[in-house]
């Protein structure tokens, strides 16, 4: 999901780095207030555990290929928002300027999708899953497994619209990429769920302190929580649902076009868009039912491993400590 | 200005303190030491060591640090409020056992670096600590160096850089021989020697209290129960044994 | 896992340029690439050929060179087939798949020569020069010294999982200890933010990151 330089043209690039710039210059004084003399222990020891954390390979059965923790909503639960994002956008830069693992111009839009929609967001709908389900300490983890799912697609969505913008041209039939996307990434939403379900679960039982109630905010926290929630919310099941409309230029790619076209000039050449490239055995059908049955498909499982996980959370397994003595 | 009493650095009056959980972890410890004294403080795990020295910087949570009606803890005859912590800890080096709890810089120089530079001073007086610093642990070019690099010794003595570069008035360090093999130990031992001010040291290092210090304090379940001279508590057997210590070889009679 | 100052010891003709240089170089590498119009393979070339330039001046040996591109092309070459299998019937799908290729793998190699000639406290000091706000630097900072800190404790966690282990072998074991690890990691960490935060303020931390300044730098 680390996007690479290359991919997405200089212009979304600015754009993105823009937002991000902002994003993250925000999160600063946000958080500034929250920590105070705290901020930069606690937020660079989050970023460096979220690092070290993206790097253990949980493996898939049977496949050369393994998963990862990506981190953002499992650090919003930890230390809120702000820290969050800042803690991705700090693992973001690490990676990139330390180990050339992920763009130098495509930091802004990397920080957008992971750092803001992924954090922020995830946040967002995490708080308000808690207080639906009624803010105990042991709904966290549903809270959490959801919100994580949704952040992976989200960015995901985010990612499709962004690269849309960049190539712009009438050419390219966007929707057949787009479902490639959508699929691969609500499979790696479902390990993301799963990774940070576990991982706060565990948290949970050893440290139920340190995972706080989110407490009557003001109006404005709410709406804005809101607002946030339904943006991630929104990309996310604009993803599953995009494939589903059919004949004529829809939402999504309309506003791709646009955007593409004010870029470059393109011309449009009235072209209807007919139908789905994506080699399978049938056409138009099968595709469009393949990726809505991930959807749905993916939005069981991940509320099913919630619930599991949930419920679950007091497992006794055998704990491994390396015995060193902490403090004094 | 007629002769005013030269204050205590360090001065005790019935310091008691309770955890969130009702556990007591020190009782009504009083003492008094003077300046440039040695102190050793030891006793079993548990005992209270690290909580009381702390207090003495007023490290623990916000709301434990006392008023001034119920200050029970004076550094140069001022109280441990918390208006004053700023003061108190500019006389106050303190080096806390985990180096790398106390090193987060990138380099050695910067992390060095960091007291003079919260301290106000300019660039320039900031570098002369550094590398006056350095120099005094016996480390002068180990500036560019990233601590992940170094040896747990050096790193030890890259703190305590870090400290001395604050030009404070006492030291306290908490268990500083551990995880140090005999030559950086020994190498500690005299950068520790040569400073002048006052020293609390807690440590499970019974050679080392009776090398470097002439007083000891020995703490059990958060009490004081001795003080005194180190070569006649710490060679007291029994007084020993009750407090889950040993004798150091050094003073045992054949 | 080493940071990048081991990359940096030898002394190269890339060092005369001063730090923001060498940053602002590489950007301006991506960017060019990626204004190069597609298919304009001549312009794709003379940029592979000035980065190859520039990575042998850094003393980038080919062996390390080749080890990483392995890593990387894979993926691009993935990501870069799914344009035109998806759109089958246009022929200039192609050559912008080619493009791409290039140019994300120019603007990788970019990036491994930064890596090579900027070690990382430089780099800190090249973005207080370019206004980041210290508050960032300073968490860069710190997260920066402890990635090492617990690499190191992973990887004792990860002998002590496997001292237990005995080779069960159970995907579903593994995935679970797994996720253990990174939560004691974390609980860890959090502990010793708290510590390393009382050690800040015995050294008079009050919030607000001061930094050596650049002359400090020039002498290192």
């Amino acid at each position: 999901m680390h996007i690479r330089d290359g991919i997405l043209s200089p212009e979304v690039c600015v754009v993105t780095g823009l937002i991000s710039l902002a994003a993250v210059g925000y999160s600063l004084r946000k958080l500034r207030l929250d920590l105070e003399d705290r901020a930069v222990p606690l937020t660079g020891m989050l970023a460096s555990v979220v690092f070290a954390g993206q790097m253990v390979n949980f493996p898939l059965i049977g496949l050369p290929v393994s998963g990862h923790l990506l981190g953002g909503v499992l650090a919003a639960v930890m230390l809120g928002p702000w820290a969050a994002c800042l803690a991705i956008t700090l693992v973001l830069v690490v990676q990139a300027v330390l180990f050339n693992d992920g763009g130098l111009l495509s930091l802004g839009a990397n920080i957008l999708n992971m750092g803001v929609v992924g954090a922020w967001g995830g946040y967002a709908i995490y708080t308000i899953i808690r207080k639906w389900l009624g803010n105990g300490t042991m709904t966290a983890i549903p809270a959490a497994v959801i919100a994580a799912w949704f952040s992976v697609l989200a960015a995901a969505a985010l990612f499709c619209f962004e690269f849309g913008c960049s190539t712009g041209s009438q050419e390219f039939h966007l929707r057949g990429i787009f479902t490639l996307m959508v699929l691969y990434h609500a499979l790696i939403g479902v390990g993301e769920a799963l990774i940070t379900g576990s991982v706060l679960s565990f948290v949970l039982s050893r440290r139920p302190d340190l995972i706080s109630t989110p407490g009557a905010a003001s109006p404005i926290a709410n709406v804005s929580q809101f607002v946030m929630a339904g943006v991630v919310g929104g990309l996310a099941i604009a993803a599953i649902l995009a494939p589903l409309k059919s004949d004529h230029p829809d939402g999504l790619d309309q506003v791709v076009q646009q955007t593409g076209m004010e870029a470059r000039q393109i011309e449009r050449d009235g072209l209807v868009f007919q139908g789905y490239e994506l080699p399978l055995p049938s056409g138009f059908g099968w595709s469009t039912l393949a990726t809505s049955l991930a959807g749905i498909l993916g939005t069981l499982v991940v509320f099913g491993i919630a619930m599991g996980l949930g419920k679950g959370a007091r497992w006794n397994l055998p704990v491994i400590e390396s015995g060193e003595p902490h403090g004094r | 200005m007629t002769s005013l009493p030269i204050p205590m650095a360090i001065e005790l009056r019935g310091l008691t303190f309770r955890y969130p959980t009702g556990r007591v972890a020190l009782d009504d410890v009083r003492c008094a030491i003077a300046q440039g004294e040695r102190v050793a403080v030891v006793g079993p795990s548990g005992a209270g060591k690290s909580t009381l020295l702390m207090h003495l910087n007023g490290l623990l949570p916000m709301p434990s640090v006392a008023t001034d009606d119920t200050v029970q803890v004076f550094i140069q005859s001022l109280g441990v409020t918390k208006g004053r912590l700023r003061d108190v800890r500019r006389q106050i080096g303190f080096l806390f056992q985990d180096p790398d709890d106390q090193l987060f810089c990138p380099t050695v120089r910067e992390d060095v670096a960091f007291g003079p530079l919260n301290l106000g001073l300019d660039q320039a007086e900031v570098l002369v600590r550094v590398d006056q610093s350095l120099i005094a642990v016996g480390l002068p070019e180990h500036g560019p160096r990233n601590p992940s690099q170094l040896s747990t010794g050096e790193r030890k003595r890259v703190c305590l850089a870090g400290v001395l570069a604050c030009d404070p008035a006492m030291l306290v360090l908490d268990e500083p021989t551990s995880n140090l093999d005999p030559r950086a130990r020994r190498q500690l031992l005299e950068i520790l020697r040569r400073f002048p001010g006052t020293q609390i040291i807690a440590t499970h290092d019974l050679d080392f209290a009776l090398e470097l210090c002439p007083r000891v304090l020995v703490l059990d379940g958060g009490k004081l129960q001795a003080d005194g001279p180190v070569e006649q508590v710490l060679a007291n057997p029994n007084l020993m044994e009750r407090h889950g210590l040993e004798v150091p070889w050094r003073l045992r009679a054949v | 896992m080493a940071d990048n100052s081991h990359l940096v010891t030898q002394i190269r003709p890339c060092d005369a340029i001063p730090a923001t240089a060498r940053l602002a170089l590489t950007l301006l590498v991506i960017v060019v690439s990626s204004l190069i119009p597609l298919e304009h393979w001549p312009a794709h070339g003379l940029l592979l050929v000035v980065v190859f330039a520039g990575l042998s001046l850094a003393g980038v040996t080919l062996g390390y060179l080749a080890r990483r591109l392995m890593l990387f092309l894979p993926m691009l070459l993935v990501f870069g087939l799914s344009v035109p299998i998806t759109q089958l019937h246009r022929e200039s799908a192609w050559g912008w798949m080619v493009s791409l290729w290039l140019r994300c793998t120019i603007s990788f190699l970019a990036g491994l020569w930064l890596i090579h000639v900027l070690p990382f406290p430089e780099l800190l000091a090249t973005l207080l020069r370019w206004r980041c706000p210290p508050l960032l630097v300073a968490m860069l900072a710190f997260m920066y010294r402890y990635i090492f800190i617990l690499w190191d404790e992973l990887a004792r966690l990860r002998q002590a999982r496997e001292a237990r282990n005995f080779g069960s072998g159970s995907w579903r074991r593994d995935w679970v200890t797994n996720a253990q690890m990174i939560g004691l990691l974390l609980l860890r960490a959090m502990e010793r933010a708290e510590r390393t935060h009382q050690a800040m303020l015995a050294r008079g931390w009050d919030g607000s990151p001061k930094f050596l300044g650049t002359e400090a730098r020039k002498g290192e």
